[in-house]
């Protein structure tokens, strides 16, 4: 440690009391900027509500890494406390969700919409659909529903999002156990195709973690934007409800869409590409089948969005936390 | 603006004793604040327009206050000073100040708007619901505290004793923290945020809530960190307080500094102001 004689501290110099009672003047500037900035310096001392380089951004977030799965985990946890069957209800809410789309899907709806097995198709389509929307609707409150976090402790903020991230994931884990029972269960009913497990049932896993780095993502975009400009968080439920109808996730896109220049767009855009991911391991679809390109898609997408996602969270660093 | 009387939550007089200052020889500068300004965007409100204005345009401007209502409130106003290691410095000032905002500011939580705020090591905040969930039990909430602190896991276990033990909620750290009283959180939140030992503390009100015999621990706590060459701020509506923990007092009012000095002479100037207000 620097000793204290070495550094000359600026002081204000001696002034007159104020009469008791009365308010006294308020104190100037100790000394100019660059007199400060040079005792800070000589002191060792760091600048506070600046924006750091990235890369010891990204180092001090690696850092935290505990604090982002426990605080991701916990946020899972505590979501489910306060009932009787705590817990469990992580696997009875999928299970109800998808009871419902068997019921409409399998039973009262007889159309097979040029399926195989479209209760299949559906389940597993708004289950991951719901992965990618309640991840974008966590993340936009991941800086206001904190805030009381980030004004009492010093942390990357990129940990928030991060965070809300990982409470989805721990969410979607018991979930997709629910879905898979539930496609295998559906080739049960009569009238739609079986559906056995096969090898490609281990590329599940990897899909998902696509899906999750994409997610990520757009967490840290939407996080952003709804930091600083809280309006849009009104304006994001129409547009994931636009996103829900353009993904084909009720309904195959080529079976629908005749444009072919339309039909590749909406076929290659990252949810559609996902939901096909997803799909072609699970599914015993003619149309849809494992494919090397769809896979390069879901690499890229979601690279293509992490990256550019955390730089721009990252240029806000300063910002958060003033509102 | 009518001002409060000055309110002493904390103190029976007999329970904290007036700093003993033994010549304390301070250090290098721990924390230096430069010119600083806070201003916040606070949405859904906004000045109507003055009366003087045509009925027309008057219309607009009350309408404008929900549409679009966005007010840039200045709480920290061009504010200087450099604080050492080995001290302990109160804040004062009437409700409204900017106290709160300027500890924030300083603790590099609040970005500043203009200026510059230069610190030694991590600053850590006392006395607020940081990472705290209320549905889950005491011992999560530690572990979540203590790696928001910047703790690692195995620091947190180890610590986890000390913290329980320091909080003195015994079994209850057990439970689910909202069925806790509001003065066994504030134990438990205290006890977490004592956990780390940070070059510089800041203490918002902390001292508030529990019983004496945590408040004598607690400025035992404080003590040791000013021992450790840590630098202590403390934000309190009791003089009695600020005169036993600091040595140094700031009074700010309405965002700027007026007064910066020894604990007694501040706190004395600062107590004839109140009264005169009444």
């Amino acid at each position: 440690m620097t000793r204290a004689a070495d550094i000359e501290i600026p002081t204000r110099g001696p002034r007159e009391d104020a009469p008791a009672g009365e308010l006294p003047a308020p104190l100037g500037p100790l000394a100019d900027s660059d007199r400060m900035r040079a005792v800070a310096q000589a002191a060792g001392l760091r600048q506070m509500g600046v924006r750091p380089p990235l890369v010891p951004y990204v180092q001090s977030v690696w850092r935290r890494r505990a604090f982002i799965a426990t605080l991701g985990r916990s946020k899972a946890y505590a979501r489910n406390q306060g009932s009787y069957l705590g817990q469990l209800w992580s696997v009875l809410t999928p299970l109800l969700n998808s009871i419902v789309y068997v019921l409409v899907f399998g039973v009262l709806v007889g159309t097979t919409r040029g399926m195989a097995n479209p209760v299949a198709f559906i389940v597993v389509g708004v289950f991951m659909y719901r992965f990618f929307d309640s991840s974008v609707m966590a993340a936009s409150k991941a800086i206001s529903g904190n805030l009381n976090l980030v004004r009492s402790v010093h942390f990357p903020r990129a940990v928030l999002p991060l965070s809300t991230s990982v409470t989805e994931l721990t969410t979607v884990l018991p979930t997709t156990a629910v879905m898979c029972v539930i496609v295998w269960a559906s080739g049960l009913i009569p009238k739609y195709a079986d559906e056995p497990i096969t090898w490609r049932l281990l590329l599940l896993p990897v899909a998902i973690a696509l899906l999750w780095l994409f997610n990520t993502g757009c967490a840290f975009l939407v996080a952003r934007w709804v930091a600083i400009t809280p309006d849009l968080k009104n304006v994001l439920p129409f547009v994931l409800r636009f996103v829900f109808y353009a993904s084909g996730v009720l309904f195959s896109i080529d079976h629908y869409v005749r444009d072919p220049a339309l039909a590749a767009v909406l076929g290659y855009q990252p949810i559609a590409v996902y939901l096909h991911l997803a799909r072609a391991t699970l599914l015993n679809e003619p149309e849809i089948q494992v494919d090397p390109v769809m896979w390069a898609f879901g690499v890229g997408w979601a690279l293509l969005f992490l990256l550019v996602g955390f730089v721009v969270f990252w240029r806000g660093e300063e910002r958060y936390g003033r509102d | 603006m009518s001002i409060p009387e000055e309110i002493d939550f904390e103190v029976d007089a007999d329970d904290l004793e007036p700093l003993q200052e033994q010549e304390r020889e301070l250090g290098a500068p721990s924390l230096v604040v430069d010119d600083l300004y806070v201003t916040y965007r606070v949405f859904g409100g906004k000045r109507v327009g003055d009366r003087s204005a045509g009925r027309m345009q008057r219309m607009v401007s009350r309408g404008r206050q929900h549409v679009g209502g966005l007010t840039s409130v200045e709480a920290v106003r061009g504010i200087s000073f450099v604080a050492r290691h080995g001290e302990s410095i109160g804040i004062v000032g009437v409700n409204g100040s900017g106290k709160s905002t300027l500890l924030r500011a300083i603790a590099g939580l609040i970005p500043p708007t203009k200026g510059s705020v230069y610190v030694s090591g991590d600053p850590s905040l006392l006395g607020v619901n940081a990472a705290l969930i209320g549905e889950l039990t005491g011992e999560r909430n530690v572990m979540l505290g203590g790696l928001a602190l910047g703790l690692t896991p195995d620091q947190v276990r180890e610590r986890f004793d000390d913290v329980v033990d320091f909080a003195g909620i015994g079994d209850a750290v057990y439970l689910p923290m909202n069925s806790y009283s509001s003065g066994m959180g504030a134990r438990l939140r205290f006890a977490i945020s004592a956990a780390a030992v940070p070059d510089v503390l800041m203490i918002d009100e902390a001292l508030a809530t529990g019983d004496a015999a945590f408040r004598k621990k607690s400025k035992a706590r404080i003590d040791g960190i000013r021992d450790q060459a840590g630098t202590v701020f403390l934000v309190s509506h009791s003089l009695r307080t600020i005169l036993s923990i600091c040595s140094r007092t700031l009074w700010i009012h309405q965002g700027r500094l007026v007064m910066d000095g020894p604990s007694e002479a501040v706190c004395e100037a600062y107590h004839a102001f109140v009264r005169a207000q009444d």
